[in-house]
């Protein structure tokens, strides 16, 4: 269940998300439109020659992602905050699910606040990305 | 040991002036798979009060590779070279932002980047680069803050 920010508690979940299945052309496009044009995402012969059996995902595709969960439910004007560490490599082929539950009610400046623990997951099981957000629950 | 140039650590690059584009914003949006329309329609935008598209919440990172690709434009070293980075060892590992303020479509904004140092990991397997980097508008002051660390997973023969 998600209540709206302002009456949200601690272990409220938030509406899960699913991105994917992440394919070559996601990658291609997410270099693009990103600006991030590092070869190990879309360039196979690179990837091989850096050890790797093929590319692999943008970590920062996926954390877009995450902020999608926080900014769907509570809207970006309320964003304060987004961080995220990238714990795994995302396979292409992977369909990630991303996670927001309600970890923490704070006052920030005499601002009502909610941290929100947020995960990304890939298919397998594997957690890909442990983040967090800031928000304001005024 | 390592790979990083660690003397590169403290440098603070100039402002580099970039303009925000309503057509990147979208295209972005769109494949980061963004419903919410006030991030590429400018009328659902004004009606939600903004002035222009919203950038989503990860569009910092867009803005910095906007900015690196300007500073290789005029020949200036961007960080990633600065540092030393190698893209066939170089992993991201974390990723932050602070937000002061929302980012629209027809900002003129400065981007500042900073090296803030280095450390090692996992026995000398692992090295760390620090970076930070600011986006600054004229007018509304320091929007927001990103602050990333990469990786190398250094090869044997570089490893401490």
């Amino acid at each position: 269940m998600s209540n709206a920010p302002q009456s949200a508690q601690v272990g409220d979940t938030l509406p899960l998300l699913e991105f994917g299945p992440i394919t070559r052309t996601t990658l291609a496009l997410y270099a693009g439109s990103s600006g991030d044009h590092n070869p190990i995402h879309i360039d196979l012969d690179f990837a091989k020659r850096a050890g790797m059996d093929d590319v692999f995902a943008h970590g920062m595709l996926s954390m877009a992602q995450l902020g999608r969960v926080v900014t769907d439910w509570a809207g970006i004007e309320r964003l304060r905050g987004l961080s995220s560490r990238f714990t795994a490599i995302t396979p292409v082929g992977a369909t990630v699910t991303c996670t927001g539950r309600v970890a923490e009610r704070l006052d920030q400046d005499g601002e009502p606040m909610l941290r929100i623990a947020l995960t990304a997951t890939i298919d397998d099981g594997t957690q890909t990305l442990r983040g967090e957000a800031l928000i304001s629950a005024a | 040991m390592g790979i990083f140039n660690r003397s590169s650590a403290g440098y603070e690059a100039a402002p580099v002036e970039v303009q925000v584009e309503r057509g990147a914003i979208t295209f972005f949006a769109e494949t980061v798979g963004e419903t919410n329309p006030i991030h590429s329609d400018v009328a659902a935008a004004r009606a939600a009060g903004h002035p222009d598209v919203v950038a989503p919440s990860t569009y910092p990172v867009v803005l910095e590779m906007a900015a690196s690709k300007e500073t290789e434009r005029k020949g200036q070293q961007e960080v990633l070279n600065l540092i030393g980075a190698d893209m066939r060892y170089l992993l991201h590992g974390t990723e932050s932002y602070s937000y002061q303020g929302l980012i629209f479509a027809g900002d003129t904004i400065d981007i500042i980047s900073r090296v803030k140092g280095f450390s090692d990991a996992k026995g000398g397997t692992l090295e760390i680069a620090h970076l930070e980097l600011e986006i600054r508008h004229a007018s509304r002051g320091t929007l927001a803050i990103a602050q990333r660390d990469l990786i190398h997973r250094l090869p044997k023969e570089a490893a401490a």
